[in-house]
């Protein structure tokens, strides 16, 4: 199994090449079907790979002939090995349902970009992800940002175009920030190897303080715009509103989480939390993301149109996971990276669902979605999976996210936080069960609508299913998960 | 056998999934399948006390703390008992009642499936367990109260959500202050908390005003009573069912269980815990009477005066000894069964006459005398006039109050029982005496069988608790020494 330290690149390899392979094909059959096979392999992949790391440790690849600081690294253990089966195989799922959803969102000439674009996409995220040097990392935020960019204009209207120059000015802000905190970070360590930078920083950590906070601080805002922290979310409702929804759901479920985890690897491997804690940075981040938590909620309940309610609802979670990072201490950063993958499940299944509905009603007005649990049963069941989660009711991913950011809150002593998390979760029960219970009850809602007249196939509906068994699957079986976080989070 | 533990609760709720996908042929084989579900269920609950070698079942634990596990002490016999018997005369009452208010599919879908889920919370042997259930007993009881489906209804449904998702969340975060703390879950005896020092004091203190308010929103505790009487605009078998035994009775159950299972009466005594929700509880009692004073509509008066009622058993629980957890835990019993009698009547005058009001129900005593003198017995009883139950339930609550050297308690419960009986007597007095412009109609309407028969059942058994209390109070004393 020597071999499977190389399926992190290959990883990569194969995304980038099958999708740079897609042009050059006639049918959009093809296409599609290439795209799918190639996301199922580096599922296979890596699967492979976490196997190799819980024999092995976690491990450095060397990238070409040269040594580390000169040639290029890659850094995989725990973290990198969970986060990358989730991202793959969440993507498996979103491509498998957008081969249902595409034809009716996407105009036929720009399909087999947007297969392009994904993989591109995937492959980029996944860089992100592994590489041990930053300014790597830098060239694979660049490189994600115009693809993300790219899958949100794909459906080529107006109102998308619109949203997609704001995402693209504001993710290049933020990429600008990082650049800059890169800068800043080299000018005093010399190196963009993280591993030698962390090395360096120690030594000079004293002469330089102004500087690391100069530099952790336009890491975070920087990363901030493109992970969609409050006040710098600006640019995702729209984008994710007006994205086709297949679109929206990589966004918000792998292309937000990405940055983030570049963040916490910033964080822990880059500066290392002892040094971070001496910056008043942290304590920043835990405020914006309690802060988050509850006006992205607010701001989601005021939403009339159900894309842009689920798009706020992100906001509050990611608040949740800045939350967690922000508490500085390990069950923090657990809580934190487990809400990563909740949340993923969760919201791509929620905007698949959003995706569904929009396709069979013709309307995004959550008004307008009465009595559609009769019509739409199943779409609807895994919809109240999703709401159910969100709020925490036990048995769903939900619950176990919430009450590990209850034990890092006790665990950290600032016990008046859980009145955030408190209030958070009911403001989600607030602007999600009005939909379920409108969709099933009430007499003017459910007259004259026909059972299951208007569900999708099978086929269709088989991602949100599996999502859906997944999130409960982590809300009665935390366990294994779980251990695997806290070894992560030991090994970062 | 210990899964036969696991029978009472999975049964009704699977039988509700069933009911659901089964069309029946008339709507008397559907009530059959149900009359009959239920009554199982019973024999189910019985067959577990008999036959379950050791009372405990641990489910699933998948970590330390989603740990499903199960455990019948005697605590949860006497309420699965209670709500198993009232179950079967709620479903006989429906029967008949629900046939002007449509839509009975759902009904007793629900209203099946939310039996497995209150016996699930009888059963709970530990505070996840209970908790876990009773965030299901918010989303299967939400049906029934929007049973109408009019706008109305979904509204006061969303109330009915905020009020009980608030209150769960509160729970949970007094359950993880209280996991940090690092003591087991399981419901003992004694509590499980043993050591209270300077330090812990003040964070108990909090977890248990966090845990009391909590359940407290469920058992109508002052200010978080207002989704009760709201929710009166749900059919009457509900009202009476789940918002004068399951519903505010689980609230009650749950604090019984943290109080005493979990804090123990010695820690809860150290903290001086009844400065923080004493005040709250002597409110709700008053306040509770108060309004029921002011309320023209039957449901409502009854809804106010559950709140009051609640606010006695709550005052038992916290004042400790076990004088008054014995009237506690009586009135507990005792009050299911008043109330459920009280409602029926109503729910009788107003499916037989669809008079709602009391102003309307002048002379009701002559037309449905049968009714009116069951909903007499009742009134009386919950006054606590002997020899009804209400009687003996509130001398223990008395003499729990002298107990602890706080005759406030004493005064505020006798005022309230004069409250009680100012806004009861006046219905038996409209409906006997109506006055002289009353014009006698000729017609008897005292309702079916299906309804009268569980109705006299119900008034019966209110005379009979309060002539021979003592087989349900010699039980009950055993549970007080348990935990006291």
């Amino acid at each position: 199994m020597a071999a499977a330290a190389n399926f992190p690149l290959l990883i990569i390899l194969i995304l980038f090449l099958s999708s740079f392979m897609m042009p050059v094909l006639k049918r959009v059959k093809a296409v599609k079907w290439l795209s799918l096979s190639s996301i199922l392999l580096c599922v296979v992949l890596s699967v492979l790979t976490l196997a190799y790391v819980q024999q092995n440790g976690a491990f450095l690849y060397k990238v070409g002939h040269f040594e580390a600081p000169w040639g290029n690294e890659l850094k995989i253990g725990y973290l990198e090995a969970i986060m990358s089966i989730m991202f793959t195989s969440i993507a498996a799922l979103i491509t498998w349902a957008s081969f249902f959803s595409a034809d009716y969102e996407i105009k036929e000439k720009n399909i087999m970009l947007y297969y392009t674009l994904c993989g591109m996409l995937l492959a980029s995220l996944l860089g992100i992800l592994y590489s041990n040097d930053i300014f790597n990392c830098f060239v694979f935020i660049e490189l994600s940002s115009i693809a993300a960019c790219g899958i949100v204009v794909v459906k080529d209207k107006k109102e998308n175009i619109k949203a997609g120059v704001k995402y693209l000015i504001l993710s290049s802000l933020g990429s600008g920030l990082v650049l800059m905190g890169i800068a800043f970070l080299y000018s005093i360590t010399g190196n963009l190897n993280i591993g030698f930078i962390h090395q360096e920083l120690v030594k000079v950590k004293d002469l330089y303080h102004n500087t690391l906070i100069i530099s952790l601080g336009l890491f975070t805002v920087g990363l901030g715009v493109k992970s969609a922290m409050f006040p710098v979310h600006i640019w995702l409702p729209d984008a994710h509103t007006y994205a086709p929804s297949s679109s929206s759901a990589l966004l918000s479920s792998l292309v937000l989480k990405a940055y983030i985890l570049l963040y916490i690897k910033i964080i822990y491997r880059v500066f290392g939390i002892e040094i971070v804690k001496t910056l008043p940075i942290l304590e920043i981040v835990l405020v914006m993301g309690a802060v988050g938590m509850i006006f992205g909620s607010i701001l989601a309940l005021l939403q009339k149109d159900l894309k842009r309610m689920i798009a706020y609802s992100s906001v509050a979670q990611i608040g949740y996971i800045f939350f967690g990072i922000g508490l500085g201490n390990i069950l923090g950063l657990m809580a934190a990276i487990f809400h990563i993958i909740s949340h993923a499940l969760t919201k791509s299944a929620l905007f698949l669902i959003a995706g569904n509905i929009i396709e069979r009603i013709h309307s995004k007005e959550i008004s307008r979605l009465k009595g559609i649990g009769i019509e739409m049963p199943i779409t609807l069941g895994v919809f109240v999976v999703c709401a159910l989660s969100m709020v925490g009711i036990p048995l769903f991913a939900g619950f176990n996210s919430k009450w590990n950011f209850a034990l890092a809150i006790i665990d950290s002593n600032r016990i008046l936080f859980i009145a955030v998390l408190v209030a958070s979760s009911l403001l989600n029960a607030l602007y999600y069960l009005p939909i379920i219970i409108n969709a099933y009850f009430g007499e003017e809602n459910t007259k004259d609508r026909v059972y299951m007249s208007k569900e999708k196939s099978l086929g269709a509906l088989l991602p949100i299913l599996i999502l859906a068994f997944a999130i409960i699957y982590l809300g009665i079986s935390s366990n294994g998960i779980i251990d695997l976080i806290a070894k992560s989070v030991s090994n970062l | 056998m210990n899964t036969l533990i696991l029978f009472p609760v999975l049964f009704p709720i699977t039988a509700a999934v069933a009911f659901n996908l089964i069309t029946f042929k008339t709507r008397a084989s559907r009530n059959i399948v149900t009359a009959s579900v239920i009554i199982v269920n019973f024999l189910l609950v019985l067959l577990a006390f008999r036959f379950a070698a050791i009372p405990e079942l641990q489910l699933v634990k998948t970590n330390s703390i989603l740990d499903i596990y199960f455990k019948v002490d005697k605590l949860g016999i006497l309420f699965s008992l209670l709500v198993s018997l009232l179950w079967i005369c709620t479903a006989f009452y429906s029967f008949e009642y629900m046939k002007h208010e449509g839509r009975e599919k759902s009904f007793f879908t629900f209203f099946t499936a939310t039996l497995g889920v209150t016996l699930g919370i009888a059963f709970a042997g530990n505070l996840f367990t209970m908790y876990l259930f009773y965030e299901f007993l918010t989303l299967v009881t939400f049906p029934l109260v929007i049973h109408s489906g009019s706008e109305e209804a979904m509204q006061v449904g969303r109330k009915y959500l905020k009020y009980s998702f608030f209150g769960a969340a509160l729970v949970l975060a007094g359950i993880a202050l209280l996991y940090m703390s690092g003591s087991n879950f399981s419901f003992t005896g004694y509590g499980v908390i043993n050591t209270v020092d300077v330090k812990s004091r003040g964070l108990l203190i909090f977890t248990y005003c966090l845990f009391f308010v909590g359940f407290g929103v469920k058992a109508a505790v002052v200010p978080l009573h207002a989704w009760l009487p709201s929710a009166m605009v749900a059919p009457t078998p509900v009202s009476s069912l789940l918002h004068a035994v399951a519903v505010v009775k689980v609230g009650i159950f749950a604090l019984t269980r943290v109080t005493y299972y979990i804090f123990g009466a010695q820690v809860i005594k150290t903290i001086d815990s009844i400065y923080f929700v004493g005040p709250l509880v002597v409110f709700t009692i008053l306040l509770g009477s108060i309004l029921a004073y002011h309320q023209d509509n039957l449901k409502k008066r009854l809804a106010y005066s559950t709140i009051s009622q609640l606010g006695y058993i709550i005052l038992g629980l916290i004042l400790l000894n076990r004088d008054s957890l014995t009237g506690a835990l009586m009135h507990l019993v005792n009050h299911a069964v008043i109330k459920i009698t009280l409602f029926f009547c109503v729910g009788a005058v107003m499916y037989m006459t669809g008079k709602k009001t009391i102003q309307e129900i002048k002379g009701i005593g002559k037309e449905m005398p049968i009714t009116m003198g069951c909903f007499s017995i009742a009134a009386i009883s919950l006054i606590g006039i002997p020899p009804t139950n209400g009687f003996v339930s509130k001398w223990y609550l008395a003499l729990g109050g002298l107990h602890e050297n706080r005759a406030i308690f004493v005064i505020i419960l006798l005022t309230s029982a004069l409250l009680t009986a100012a806004y009861l007597i006046p219905i038996i007095i409209t409906a006997f005496f109506p006055g002289e412009d009353y014009r006698p109609s000729v017609s008897r309407r005292d309702p079916p069988a299906n309804m009268l028969v569980p109705i006299v059942i119900l008034t019966a058994v209110v005379v009979l608790l309060g002539l021979f209390p003592n087989l349900v109070l010699n039980f009950i004393k055993v549970i007080a020494v348990e935990v006291i």
